[in-house]
């Protein structure tokens, strides 16, 4: 589904060049569960960035659903992450303005749906997350939970095969982080493959596989089981 | 596809500023479209054909020194020097300077002793030469003749037996009727219309009757006597000095001023110029403010968006989707304001056409100037429009 091989990403400011990430190499497999820890500041979002499409990498080889996605240019890269990608990120990040139905809508709309096919698809994902009776109030209605279920119906309406997060619990009190969670298990186990960054180790654990990155690599690559300690050391 | 729902719920929510640009909008469009409405009446007023050959004619004014000064004498010896001068077409004496904003009128009649209604036209005592002077064109009839002269006494009243009129006052006089050979009177005895020149604008342009204009063969021994000289094209400023020098030396008992009649129609048209340059500025300046504050509003929604600019990247927006976006948010509010202008522009105008007797607006120029506005509206998006596509997909992860 996803591989990355010696990728580099630096970033320029100024002065100071950070390197982000280096020779960092990954493969998640289709339908994977995978889950994404480690120190702040050690490249996990620059990861999901680069393998969401939002940045293109400095150096290196990604190959997304087989496919080199490294040299794409801005257009192709747009219409990749609105067909093959959803996106859940911390801070939920509806659109403000607009009411939960047309949220879910926006990513519809640049697929180019016809408006009875984006209606279908949304109803169908406000179902899913159980929050259809809400589809006309504004985000700020909601709370952060359900905020965050909308977003997960939104990367979800356009059926992308690939689900990215990033920390999409961390607002969140534990109660509602279950509930997200046990969202997030129900769609993997309907075939999306998923990539989380999270700082709860717990749900860390609950993943298929764990990744951690470490100043900018690839760290270990272990079964979650064995990995637990060392984490909390 | 246009985005219309989402953005117009999107304006919805921010329906002050949103209103308040379309009101700004509104507003210039009516001021603008009136604006031009009075800007194009005047150039018209301006270009209109004045019937003289105006770019070769000088004219002269004298005031003669001496209390006994013999001005039929000079005259006549003026004028033949002049139309002597090599470059000279023609000489002719006036009692008044076209176009120069001095001149004389009075009602002429149809029928004798009339006392109410006719047609009130500039009139002036001129020679057989004044047609070939002025570059005027007879259009029928035939011009003065020597003989058919009169020399007139500074306070003497008698009426000239024959004139000539522009058609412009016979087509008033005589509607529908060839006035050639018909009487005029201002009082009981008969002028003969003995020719019909084609135009000229008399004294005052800005007169609502400017345009009719009666000669008589004429001259008045009064102080002061005009002369008008037209010269072969391109040679007028070479005689300028010359025709002064030429006056003076041949009688230096006067003080002579020659001027151009290009000059004396400048300052007739003074107002109207001062009036077109400031309309256009006060039109120019508006539009300018009123884009700068499309700049300044779009930029700072924009602003106020850049995370939500981020997150539609994210979710697959192109760069063209994104700017795209904020010139059809534009163009909504634009086409708001254009609308409310549109109907206001018009009801002002009733005001205007009523009260100032302005022009009647038509709707071509409203679109043109809606057009006009709509693309000042769009361009001034433009910048901000294409600066919000370069936001990067990543502020959707990076910033809070
Ligand atoms: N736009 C940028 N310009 C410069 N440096 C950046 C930029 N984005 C990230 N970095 C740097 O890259 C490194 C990795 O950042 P990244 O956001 O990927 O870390 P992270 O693992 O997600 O951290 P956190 O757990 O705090 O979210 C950091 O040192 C960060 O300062
Ligand atoms: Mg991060």
């Amino acid at each position: 589904m996803l591989k990355m091989h010696n990728i580099r990403k630096s970033f320029r400011t100024d002065t100071i060049e950070t390197h982000a990430l280096r020779d960092f190499s990954l493969e998640v497999k289709e339908g994977e569960f995978v889950s994404v820890t480690g120190p702040s500041g050690s490249g996990k979002t620059t990861f999901l960035n680069i393998a969401g499409l939002l940045e293109p990498s400095t150096d290196g080889q990604y190959l997304l659903d087989g496919e080199d996605v490294s040299n794409l240019n801005d257009r192709q890269r747009s219409h990749l992450r609105n067909e093959k990608i959803g996106f859940i990120f911390q801070g939920f990040n509806l659109i403000p303005d607009l009411n939960l139905f047309d949220n879910i809508d926006v990513p519809l709309r640049y697929r180019g749906f016809n408006a009875k096919e984006r209606r279908k698809r949304i109803e169908k994902v406000l179902e899913q997350v159980g929050l259809s009776a809400r589809a006309r109030h504004l985000p700020a209605q909601l709370s952060g939970g359900q905020q965050q279920r909308i977003a997960i119906a939104r990367a979800l309406a356009g059926e992308p095969r690939f689900l990215l997060a990033d920390e999409p619990t961390g607002n969140l009190d534990s109660l509602m982080a279950r509930q997200v969670m046990e969202l997030l298990e129900f769609v993997n186990e309907w075939g999306t493959t998923i990539v989380m960054v999270t700082h709860d180790p717990d749900l860390a654990r609950r993943a298929q596989r764990n990744i951690q990155i470490v100043d900018g690599q690839v760290c270990d690559l272990r079964p979650v089981t064995e990995q637990s300690d060392a984490v909390s050391a | 596809m246009f985005e219309f729902k989402p953005i117009l719920s999107t304006l919805w929510h921010h329906k002050a500023s949103a209103l308040l640009i379309a009101l700004q909008l509104a507003l210039t469009l009516v001021i603008v479209s009136n604006t031009l409405l009075i800007i194009t009446d005047r150039m018209e007023k301006m270009a209109r054909p004045s019937g003289m050959d105006i770019e070769n004619i000088l004219t002269v004014n004298f005031l003669a020194i001496p209390q006994d000064y013999d001005m039929a004498g000079a005259v006549r010896a003026d004028l033949d020097m002049l139309r002597a001068l090599p470059g000279v077409v023609d000489a002719t004496h006036s009692h008044q300077i076209p176009l120069s904003g001095s001149g004389s009128a009075n009602a002429f009649q149809t029928q004798p002793n009339q006392e109410t209604g006719g047609e009130v036209a500039n009139y002036y005592r001129t020679d057989p030469h004044f047609i070939e002077s002025l570059g005027l064109a007879l259009v029928t009839g035939r011009n003065f003749t020597e003989t058919e002269m009169q020399v007139l006494a500074p306070n003497e009243q008698r009426q000239a037996p024959v004139i000539i009129v522009t058609r412009q006052l016979a087509d008033k006089l005589f509607p529908g009727e060839d006035a050639l050979g018909k009487p005029l009177y201002n009082g009981d005895s008969p002028m003969e219309i003995i020719g019909i020149v084609e135009r000229h604008l008399g004294a005052w342009p800005e007169w609502s009757k400017a345009g009719n204009v009666v000669f008589f063969p004429a001259l008045r021994t009064t102080q002061s006597m005009n002369y008008l000289v037209r010269t072969e094209s391109g040679e007028r400023d070479a005689l300028f000095k010359l025709l002064a020098d030429k006056l003076a030396e041949r009688d230096s008992e006067r003080v002579i001023e020659v001027n151009t009649l290009s000059n004396h129609m400048a300052r007739s048209y003074a107002v109207d110029n001062m009036m077109v340059k400031v309309l256009s500025t006060v039109g120019a300046m508006l539009g300018f403010i009123v884009a700068l504050g499309i700049v300044g509003l779009t930029s700072f929604w924009i602003n106020q968006r850049t995370k939500q600019i981020g997150v539609r990247r994210a979710l697959g927006a192109t760069r063209t989707n994104i700017s795209r976006y904020f010139l059809v948010e534009n163009s909504l509010i634009a086409a708001t304001g254009i609308a409310l202008g549109a109907a206001a522009a018009l009801i002002a105008n009733q005001y205007l056409v009523r009260d100032y007797s302005q022009p009647v607006l038509t709707l071509l120029p409203l679109g043109i100037c809606a057009l006009v506005i709509l693309l000042v509206s769009l361009g001034a998006a433009l910048a901000p429009a294409l600066r919000a596509a370069n936001i990067s997909p990543a502020t959707a992860t990076r910033s809070v």
